[in-house]
């Protein structure tokens, strides 16, 4: 076969100009196929640990790149941010409980989730799925938690029964409490249900605050996980009331009895897990939050948080056997606050706070 | 040559961008602090008529009080940044040899830039409760794990952060008087003592108050020193206001909160600034 300069030519610049054509086409310049970027917002301490960890296994097989920030104090402090600038909020994905679900979900700030891209919320339960009016699915949920009394056992052997104990005076500043904001009020909850009240009739426990913070049993009122871990690992406090991240943190290098199946009270039960901010790049966030979602990586992350997975299959740590109520024992121990209902009082609370129990504990 | 002109001129860049970065959001404030707040809602209600609530809520005397502890403290912790900052700042100027000075300026100066949040921390580990100098608080009769110990730990807090500015600003105040005036008290036969007061603190008044009024301004405005070693029961205004905006989403509250708090400091400064004018604007010449 003979080929003539001229051809060779023709050829020659055919071939760069397929080749430039598909390089192109192939994603080199083109800014759709560049990698995306998420801002993603979760908790301090083992949250953000294991989520970097789950991060690197996400990213061997998806490019998207990951920023992370932490929430500063209570995850509801992240709404004022998003309020401030929305609809220009940098941040994509957020890592919230039920009450800023809530919220986020009231206030129209977020994406449905697209179940053809987060296959894994098929196996997740339906009742811990947080939905809008429409009945569309707005959240991923990864966690189980919830939030309980406890104390430390090497710091006080015998314990306590009741939370009534806590009045009597071996108990003098030895209580670390959540900040009422915290927890959306449900330290003031439990307080109520100890007096026979709940949420919607929160004076029984305010008036039991009042006795404890009077008496000067309330030892340190905390703001965030960091602050509760630290305060209950340097030994300065024996008793609280906190989430199972904060218990379970200390329960990792101290003996820790969680009194969650009192006769008298109740554990409380809600979900953490990721949504997704609108404006954001959806597809890269769906992805990322079903890797979380998978039951692999759901057991792995609920395993270093210390709460009880979402999907069935995967396993909780044996640490937490008896953290959480078998299905026959939740009616008898645990509670479901409204959250709804309890995120419309945080602001009265708050200032019923700083009006009537800083005074007394101020006093000692 | 002098040229007003000029000089106003070139005032004028900084003026334009200045005042709408400063008086935009204070208005923005004002503003927000008159809406009406609903529970539950995220910021005010903007289709709400103005009104006064906000304010009539922390015209309750609890609210009295925060504001008080906000001033007590703040006034504790600069009256001792200032008694230790003096001394220090004497030390350096006047009998510090070169070497000594420039190690203890450099000091002074390289823990300006020790973040805040590290500092606090340490104090905290050093004389809570299980430090090894949680006995330090047992000198003033108070128990570390008591509400006076928080208070004691903000006090210390404080303190520890507005040495350095105080010791440095008035380490410019003594260099400016002329020690020849100190000698000449002395070769007139008066005491080192009386010599030190009637002279040397007497001219430096005014820096004293400087230093004082900057300290007392950065101790006032803190949110993270209470915060951090407070435990809940040291509450500045700065963390209710934090606690509204960020936490539960009052805007309007906050916002009230700011600017009552805005007005009072101002008024406060410009009383304690007139106070330093008319007094003692010529001891330091």
């Amino acid at each position: 076969m003979s080929m003539t300069r001229r051809a060779f030519n023709r050829a020659a610049l055919n071939g760069t100009g397929l080749a430039a054509t598909s390089a192109l086409t192939g994603g080199l310049i083109l800014p759709a196929n560049a990698a995306e970027r998420l801002l993603v917002v979760q908790w301090g301490a083992n949250w953000i640990e294991v989520s970097k960890q789950i991060t690197a296994d996400f990213n061997k097989t998806n490019d998207t790149q990951i920023a992370w920030e932490l929430h500063s104090g209570g995850s509801a402090a992240v709404i004022a941010k998003i309020k401030a600038v929305w609809p220009n909020t940098q941040y994509n994905v957020l890592s919230v409980w039920d009450p800023v679900f809530r919220t986020l979900i009231k206030e129209d700030w977020l994406v449905p989730i697209d179940e053809s891209i987060v296959t894994n919320l098929a196996t997740i339960p339906d009742q811990f799925i947080q939905k809008n009016d429409k009945g569309q699915k707005m959240t991923v949920p990864l966690s189980t938690a919830g939030a309980f009394w406890g104390y430390r056992e090497d710091l006080l052997p015998g314990g306590f029964d009741s939370v009534e104990d806590l009045l009597r005076p071996e108990f003098k500043g030895k209580l670390c409490v959540p900040y009422p904001i915290n927890l959306t009020g449900l330290f003031i909850v439990s307080c109520a249900i100890q007096r026979g009240g709940s949420e919607k009739n929160a004076e029984p426990g305010w008036e039991f605050i009042k006795e404890l913070a009077s008496k000067g049993q309330i030892g340190e009122i905390c703001t965030s996980n960091s602050e509760y871990i630290n305060a209950m690992a340097t030994g300065q406090y024996s008793v609280g009331f906190w989430n199972n991240g904060g218990w379970f943190a200390t329960a990792k290098n101290f003996p820790v009895k969680l009194k969650n199946r009192m006769p008298d009270n109740k554990g409380f039960l809600y979900n953490e897990g990721f949504c997704v901010l609108k404006g954001s790049p959806e597809k890269a966030a769906f992805e990322f939050a079903n890797f979380f979602a998978e039951p692999k990586m759901n057991e792995l992350y609920n395993i270093n948080l210390g709460s009880g997975p979402t999907q069935p299959s995967a396993k909780t740590n044996p640490m937490l056997v008896d953290w959480y109520y078998k299905p026959d024992e939740l009616a008898k121990y645990a509670y479901f606050a409204d959250f709804a209902y309890l995120s419309s009082v945080m602001n009265e609370w708050n200032a019923r706070w700083e009006r009537e129990i800083v005074p007394l504990v101020r006093r000692g | 040559m002098r040229r007003p002109g000029l000089t106003a001129a070139m005032l004028w860049p900084a003026l334009i961008i200045m005042a709408p970065l400063l008086l935009g959001p204070l208005f923005a404030l004002a503003q927000e602090s008159l809406k009406p707040y609903v529970g539950g809602r995220i910021g005010g209600d903007d289709a709400g008529a103005l009104t006064l609530d906000n304010y009539a809520l922390i015209a309750a005397p609890e609210y009295v009080r925060y504001f008080l502890d906000t001033f007590r403290v703040g006034l504790i912790s600069s009256g001792l940044a200032l008694a230790l900052g003096f001394p220090m700042a004497h030390f350096i100027v006047r009998r510090a040899r070169p070497a000594t000075r420039r190690v203890l300026i450099g000091g002074l100066v390289g823990t300006l830039f020790l973040s805040l949040i590290v500092r606090v921390y340490a104090i905290s580990m050093t004389f809570g409760p299980l430090g090894p100098l949680s006995g330090f608080s047992r000198l003033f009769g108070i128990r570390s794990n008591s509400p006076d110990g928080a208070e004691l730990m903000v006090v210390l807090g404080l303190m520890n952060t507005t040495l350095p500015l105080v010791a440095l600003t008035l380490i410019g105040t003594l260099q400016n008087i002329n020690p020849r005036l100190e000698e000449a008290a002395m070769s007139l036969g008066a005491p080192r003592w009386k010599t030190f007061f009637l002279v040397t603190v007497a001219m430096s008044v005014p820096g004293i108050l400087s230093a004082g009024i900057i300290a007392y301004a950065f101790c006032i405005s803190n949110l993270v020193v209470p915060m951090l070693v407070g435990r809940g029961f040291i509450l500045f205004v700065s963390n209710l206001i934090y606690s509204r905006f960020s936490d539960v989403a009052n805007f309007p509250g906050g916002a009230a909160l700011s600017i009552v708090m805005m007005v009072i400091s101002v008024s406060l400064f410009y009383g304690l600034l007139h106070l330093v004018r008319s007094n003692w604007q010529e001891a330091g010449k």
